[in-house]
């Protein structure tokens, strides 16, 4: 059955890495949407751009009939019209050309996010006069709730939950991780992934076209999208400084005919669009779409354009310790021995008790003995043994190994290590054999309090050992061989590579991380100190986070966090920034507005990083069209009126001459607008600093720089206009 | 302590509030101060007329007009019309033409224009001389001469 | 240019000035705060007598939209007064050069010139108006249009108090800025003018012989309770038509530094005001030096060209710096007493002047240049502080849409309201009726006349020939709007402030020094967008003619 549907979801890498380079991106597709864009008709969402467009009709009319504008124009400019003309079509369409551009990236955005969803078939579970029945069913066909069977080689419909069955699962189609994923009863699965071995029974948790990617596809490729309330504040703006531009020019031309200052409309227009906001208004669509792109490049999923910006302005940023702030379990770091025994004993006695044990601690226990050298000789009969799982009551777990055997165990390890673990036990065999060694071990590690109950004794260093480890915020477990206590095992909670530097930037941005755990107070202190956080909350219930997020909001802050779990969801939904892991329950995906496919909790402050990063190119590059305006009044004005107040000439700081001045100008405009379209798409750099570091250096740049940046750019084009083409 | 209210506004207190503004704006406070001012103040309140021989004879503050030679000349142009004052380059320049009218010499007339410097004190403003000041100064000094001119 | 000891006589002054102001705040605060006093076992009894009278409820508290209808009615009703007594002078008492009563255009220009805080005159005080008029319709009017303007500014400041759940009661807030602000202050200021030289008395003129033997009439009337609240009320509308120039308004060179402080005092004292109320003190800073730096530019501004110790235009006790520093003042407090004839003054200096009421709130009107302030601090927020990677917030308040939307209207009303008339007032001929031509220097006098009156400063070229039924109803309505449409937006973006989340402490800082220079850098460009053109017609075209042709 997978064969065809194999074809259309079979990755091919280049696409998948979504919204795909500039340069690809200038496809004639591209062109020639962005030339159809110049109709009127699609231009009346950019007001700013249908201006210029009315005002490339005027001096193309101008242009070939200047007589009808007695007054305002003279037939001897007509080929200085036609070129104010020519630049002025330029200019729309270099915005055409940015819409077209954002919209193509969101499209292969949406492409890509759509191969996760294309149809397949799958086998629908129905029972029938009490017999279980597997029916073959399209995928759009299912309906939450529906029972599916998903077998190797298959694809997951849609999003569901695992009832029955372990298999391993390749995630990588959706979250771009490239190592199968163990996926158990509980578990959610993905729609679009793959299962590479085994049977599971699921129960569909979405509707088709209800998923998440539906949802961004459809924001992404809606042209009605709905403005961010930071658009729909720069837009007022715009639509402010239009309409005081204006009045300017209108009454500049009132005040020229009134008092015969003789101004030709053509250079009264060249002003007037030259004034106009045209770069951010050509360029605002591009910021907030690319910057959807740009976090589904980090395979999150936002429901909003909002939700990224609101991330942006997050002022607490709450960290669930496991999964965010370390790995997510603890490790075994030392085998620590009581007297009575060496370091080897505590090291053998924790691989036997821990080969049957799946938790992250268990193979952490294996790992550090292997790396060690203490492989027990009785590996070979660990087949035999029999094992107490961890029971909560008693608080340990446990082997008894009854026999003996030199079978040594299969799978998983690399061959360096079955070829060590291979040479040791033969050794241990040979000594076994001429000693005579004991047939019955009986290992049990667990709490210590646990272990002290159920030994003969206890070693008079026990309590202070012990204590020494969890004063530290780590986890003594203790361990136990025929009745004896041997030593114990230190755990620890290991940081997340990166995390740290990560924790740094939130806290020099001015955010303030706060780590939420369930663990002791004593542990969590000494994790939060280790990675640098102030603030934490310890013995915490997945509850608490509603409440905490809820005390940060009354204080009027706003508040991001993650969140995996059903016991989430409320918390998720109050959060003003909620990510929810895609691993998770679905309710929690439905609370948060934002979901990490790759379901990495650590990515929150990622969001935050991407959400400043949007707010800041949009200030930037609205601080910079205005801030451009100050240049062209010093090149257009002094020649306006050139004829009737040459006085004026001393305003003419660029030594710009009479048409050079206005072309220069206008070309200065609308070449500004491609120029900046990478900025637009990649977002502007910044390193995270203070919010007012950031706002200092940005203003520099931006500002200052938006000043001066058009004084040089029109003068070096009106040299290459004299001196290249001697306008 | 205050009542949030939702109600119509009620605009009885305007009238009243207009009236009484009035009241205490427009006659009130003028009173008072001209009460004040007649009683304490009374040469500045009534514009610093200058009495000469038991007449008044002008204001400090308020130019007249002087075209004999013998006096000391205020501007004609300025912003006010009746600027009082004239610079000391101004006043001095004038001497020679009163020292010939007059025979005053011209040391003496000098030093009347230093004796009535004003506007000097500290930063603040550049010497000027009040043209009805020094003029009169010249007739108590030189009542004889003036008399002649018959001003007395 | 200026040497160091007039720099540092500036500096000594506006540093009196701003600290004297500082002095003041607290106790103003208190007045609006209702916090008692020692002054209420005097001032208790009185106003509870008004509260009867008037029928007002001091404990009633209103939205922006009651306290705005509130003044604005108020203003109206007393215009209405105003503008009988000056119609029907002729027939009322104290009025003893019998001066006959005005043209209705004239008196309708006069009251609302006057009831904005404007002083736009159109007429000669000491040959138009009688003892009563100048009492009950020009003083009158300039100490309720000072009231109103405070009160303004006040229900304005305490839409942005964390927590405030309205803007105060109008006629309360009214009744306790006449009794507790400006009658005290206004008394002591009128006698300091008594004895600095400033007739009061009731008597209109004395006539008498001069030395030299000619009839001179020195006329006299109630100046010094009007020249107190003229600067303090920042209404600068003279009792002559020579203004501060004439010599018993403004008779020596310290009634004139007295005069450059006092109407710097209340707008200063109101920004300090701003930071107590809001229990921010560290807020007033982008304010008050905002306002003072641009200030500062605007006098260096008028200071570039060589000033003369005394020419045409300029009083001899004066000078031509005091005249500069004076004539830059009066525009940056929106006040419009002049000193000086305008037409005397460089054009850096009238482009300094420009600048002044342009901006409008350096530091501008008592009360509204601190709202004017506060919304190019919440355009500067918005535009560049996205730029911090934060949603703009100011005071800990996010800006919406809609709060943009107010400011940039409130922006644009002055454009609108300066531009159209001086192209109408061509157009239809008004201009040249009255003998203003088109050149540079009739066309600064025409834009002069309009943007006076839209930002209610007074000062202007035209004077009594202004006195045309077009310049009449043109300015008229330029006031109107320039006053009570700014007044209206403005407090609307103040009430929505109310109830709204305020936290919020890692975004920008906008006490801090660098946001002050970035806030003064952008109200700097937004003005010049704005105007720019419209100056290098005018003064700066003059400037520039003058350069090549020598003044």
């Amino acid at each position: 059955m997978a064969s065809d549907n194999e074809k259309t979801l079979a990755p091919t890498k280049s696409n998948e890495s979504a919204p795909g380079g500039l340069r690809t991106a200038f496809s004639r597709k591209v062109l020639i949407d962005s030339v159809v864009r110049l109709s009127p008709k699609s231009l009346l969402k950019n007001p700013v751009m249908l201006i210029v467009e009315i005002t490339f009709f005027i001096v193309a009319a101008m242009a070939i009939v200047p007589q009808a504008f007695a007054g305002v124009a003279s037939p001897s400019l007509q080929i200085f019209y036609v070129e104010v003309a020519a630049i002025l079509l330029l200019t729309v369409w270099f915005s055409t050309l940015s819409d077209a551009l954002a919209e193509q990236q969101a499209k292969s955005t949406a492409g890509s996010l759509r191969k996760l969803e294309t149809e397949v078939s799958s086998k629908k579970i129905v029972t029938e006069k009490w017999e279980k029945k597997i029916v073959i069913v399209k995928s759009t066909e299912l309906r939450k709730e529906d029972l599916i069977l998903i077998e190797t080689g298959d694809f997951v419909p849609l999003d569901a939950d695992v009832l029955e069955g372990i298999a391993m699962i390749d995630e990588s189609l959706v979250t771009g991780e490239s190592a199968p994923v163990r996926k158990a009863p509980g578990d959610s699965l993905i729609g679009g992934s793959r299962v590479v071995s085994d049977t599971l029974t699921a129960k569909v948790t979405t509707n088709p076209g209800e998923t998440f990617i539906d949802q961004m596809i459809k924001m992404v490729e809606s042209s009605k999208r709905p403005k961010t309330p930071n658009e729909v504040a720069i837009t007022i703006v715009l639509i402010g400084l239009t309409a005081i531009f204006t009045i300017i020019i209108v009454a500049l031309l009132g005040m020229s005919i009134i008092l015969n200052l003789g101004a030709d409309l053509s250079v009264l227009i060249a002003l007037y669009v030259c004034l106009l906001p045209t770069t951010i208004g050509a360029l605002l669509p591009a910021i907030g779409l690319s910057g959807m792109s740009r976090l589904y490049k980090h395979k999150i999923i936002a429901k909003s354009g909002k939700a990224i910006e609101t991330a942006g302005d997050a002022d607490v940023v709450l960290l669930d310790k496991t999964g965010t702030i370390t790995v997510g379990n603890r490790q075994a770091i030392e085998f620590v021995p009581f007297a009575s025994c060496t370091e080897e004993d505590v090291g053998e006695a924790a691989f036997l008790s821990s080969w049957h044990d799946d938790t992250p601690e268990g193979r952490s226990i294996l790992k550090l003995a292997y790396e060690k050298g203490f492989v027990p000789k009785e590996l070979n009969s660990l087949a035999l043994s029999e094992t107490y799982p961890f029971s909560a009551s008693t608080r340990t777990s446990g082997v008894k190994i009854t026999g003996m055997g030199l079978r040594l165990p299969k799978g998983g390890k690399s061959g360096r290590d079955r070829l060590r673990i291979r040479r040791k036990s033969s050794t241990i065999s040979d000594q076994s054999m001429a000693a005579g060694i004991e047939s019955e071990i009986d290992i049990v590690k667990g709490a210590p309090e646990s272990i002290k109950t159920i030994v003969d004794s206890v070693p008079s260093n026990y309590d202070l050992i012990v204590e020494g480890i969890s004063a530290k915020g780590e986890t003594p477990i203790a361990i136990s061989r025929n009745g004896e206590a041997i030593g114990i095992i230190r755990l620890k909670d290991v940081l997340k590579e990166g995390i740290r530097e990560k924790i740094q930037a939130l806290k020099t941005m001015g955010i303030r991380p706060v780590m939420i755990t369930g663990d002791q107070p004593l542990t969590a202190k000494s994790i939060a100190a280790e990675v640098g956080i102030d603030e934490y909350v310890a013995q915490a219930k997945p509850e608490d986070k509603y409440s905490i997020a809820k005390k940060e909001q009354a204080e009027s802050r706003i508040v991001a966090m993650i969140g995996d779990g059903t016991n989430d969801a409320p918390a998720l939904s109050a959060a003003d920034v909620g990510l929810a892991m895609n691993s998770g329950t679905e309710a929690a995906k439905e609370a948060a507005n934002m979901v990490d496919l790759e379901s990495n909790p650590a990515k929150i402050i990622d969001v935050v990083m991407l959400g400043k990063q949007l707010l800041m190119t949009r200030g930037a590059v609205t601080a910079f069209s205005i801030a451009n305006d100050i240049a062209k009044y010093f090149a257009i004005m002094p020649v306006l009126f050139g004829a009737a107040i040459p006085q004026l000439q001393a305003l003419n700081v660029l030594q710009l001459g009479l048409k050079s001045a206005v072309l220069s100008a206008l070309i200065f405009n609308a070449i500004i607008i491609p120029l900046l379209i990478p900025l637009a798409m990649r977002g502007i750099a910044f390193k995270p600093t203070s919010t007012m570091t950031l706002f200092l250096k940005n203003t520099l740049i931006y500002g200052l720089g938006g000043v001066i940046v058009p004084f040089i750019g029109i003068k070096l084009i009106d040299l290459l206009l004299v001196g290249v083409f001697h306008i | 302590m205050t009542t949030e209210n939702k109600e119509k506004y009620n605009f009885k207190p305007i009238l009243g509030l207009a009236i009484v503004s009035l009241l205490i704006c427009g006659l009130f406070f003028p009173l008072i101060v001209t009460g004040i001012a007649q009683v304490f103040f009374p040469y500045q309140a009534n514009g610093e007329i200058v009495q000469f021989n038991g007449k008044p004879i002008g204001s400090n503050l308020i130019a007249q007009t002087f075209t004999m030679p013998i006096f000391f000349h205020p501007r004609n142009d300025s912003a006010s019309g009746v600027d009082p004052d004239i610079t000391l380059q101004d006043a001095y320049s004038q001497i020679p033409a009163i020292s010939n009218a007059t025979g005053i010499p011209v040391d003496s007339l000098t030093s009347i224009v230093n004796q009535n410097q004003e506007g000097t004190w500290w930063i603040f403003g550049s010497p000027y001389v009040n043209v009805l000041k020094i003029n009169i100064g010249l007739i108590k000094q030189y009542s004889t001469v003036y008399s002649e001119f018959s001003i007395s | 240019m200026i040497d160091a000891i007039q720099a540092f006589a500036v500096i000594f002054i506006l540093g009196v000035t701003i600290f004297v102001a500082r002095l003041l705040a607290p106790y103003i605060t208190r007045v609006y705060s209702r916090v008692p006093s020692r002054l209420d076992k005097l001032l208790n009894p009185v106003e509870k007598f008004i509260y009867k009278i008037c029928g007002i409820d001091p404990n009633h508290s209103m939205g922006w939209k009651q306290y705005f209808l509130a003044g604005l009615l108020l203003n109206v009703a007393q215009m209405v007064i105003a503008f009988l007594i000056l119609v029907f002078q002729g027939k009322l008492p104290l009025n003893p050069m019998g001066f006959p009563g005005l043209n209705w255009d004239l008196a309708l220009n006069t009251v609302i010139s006057f009831a904005t805080n404007t002083n736009l005159q159109h007429y000669n005080g000491e040959a138009t108006l009688s003892i009563l008029s100048q009492m009950t319709a020009i003083q009158f009017l300039q100490w309720t249009s000072a009231a109103t303007g405070i009160c303004m500014g006040i229900a304005f400041v305490r839409g942005f108090i964390v927590d405030s759940k309205n803007m105060g009661n109008f006629h309360v807030d009214f009744v306790r800025t006449i009794t507790r602000i400006l009658l005290p202050l206004c008394l002591i200021a009128s006698l300091v003018f008594v004895v600095m030289g400033v007739p009061q008395t009731l008597s209109a003129s004395t006539t008498l012989t001069t030395l030299q033997g000619t009839t001179q009439t020195i006329l006299t009337g109630p100046v010094a309770s009007l020249d107190s609240i003229m600067q303090l009320g920042t209404n600068g509308g003279g009792f002559y038509g020579a203004n501060a120039a004439y010599p018993f308004m403004n008779p020596s060179p310290y009634s004139n530094i007295f005069m450059i402080s006092l109407m710097l005092l209340l707008p200063t004292a109101l920004i300090f005001v701003f930071g107590e109320l809001l229990g921010k003190k560290r807020e007033a800073r982008p304010l008050l030096w905002g306002a003072y730096i641009i200030f500062g530019i605007a006098l260096a501004l008028a200071f570039i060209p060589n000033i003369p110790l005394v020419a045409q235009g300029i009083e001899t006790r004066f000078g031509g710096f005091m005249s500069n520093f004076y004539t830059v003042t009066t525009t940056a407090a929106t006040t419009g007493s002049v000193n000086t004839a305008l037409s005397a003054m460089h054009p850096l200096t009238i482009t300094s002047g420009f600048l002044g009421m342009f901006i409008q709130s350096i530091p501008g009107g008592k009360g509204i240049g601190l709202m004017y302030m506060v919304m190019y601090i919440i355009i500067t927020v918005f535009i560049v502080g996205l730029m911090s990677g934060r949603t703009p917030e100011y005071l800990g308040i996010k800006i919406t849409g809609r709060d943009v939307k107010l400011v940039m209207v409130a922006f644009l009303i002055h454009p609108i309201i300066i531009l159209i008339p001086t192209i109408i007032a061509y157009a239809s001929g008004a201009a040249a009726a009255i003998g203003v031509g088109g050149t540079s220097v009739g066309y600064t006098q025409i834009l002069y006349e309009f943007t006076t009156s839209a930002a209610n400063n007074g000062s202007d070229f035209l004077g009594a020939s202004g006195n045309t039924p077009f310049f009449n109803i043109a300015t008229a309505i330029v006031m109107f709007i320039g006053r009570y449409a700014s007044i209206a937006i403005l407090l609307a973006l103040a009430g929505s402030m109310i109830g709204r989340k305020s936290g919020g402490t890692t975004g920008l800082k906008t006490e801090s020094p660098v946001f002050t220079i970035v806030l003064v850098a952008s109200i700097i460009i937004l003005v010049v967008l704005a105007f720019f053109p419209f100056l290098a017609l005018g003064p700066i075209s003059s400037f520039f003619r003058g350069l090549m042709n020598g003044f």
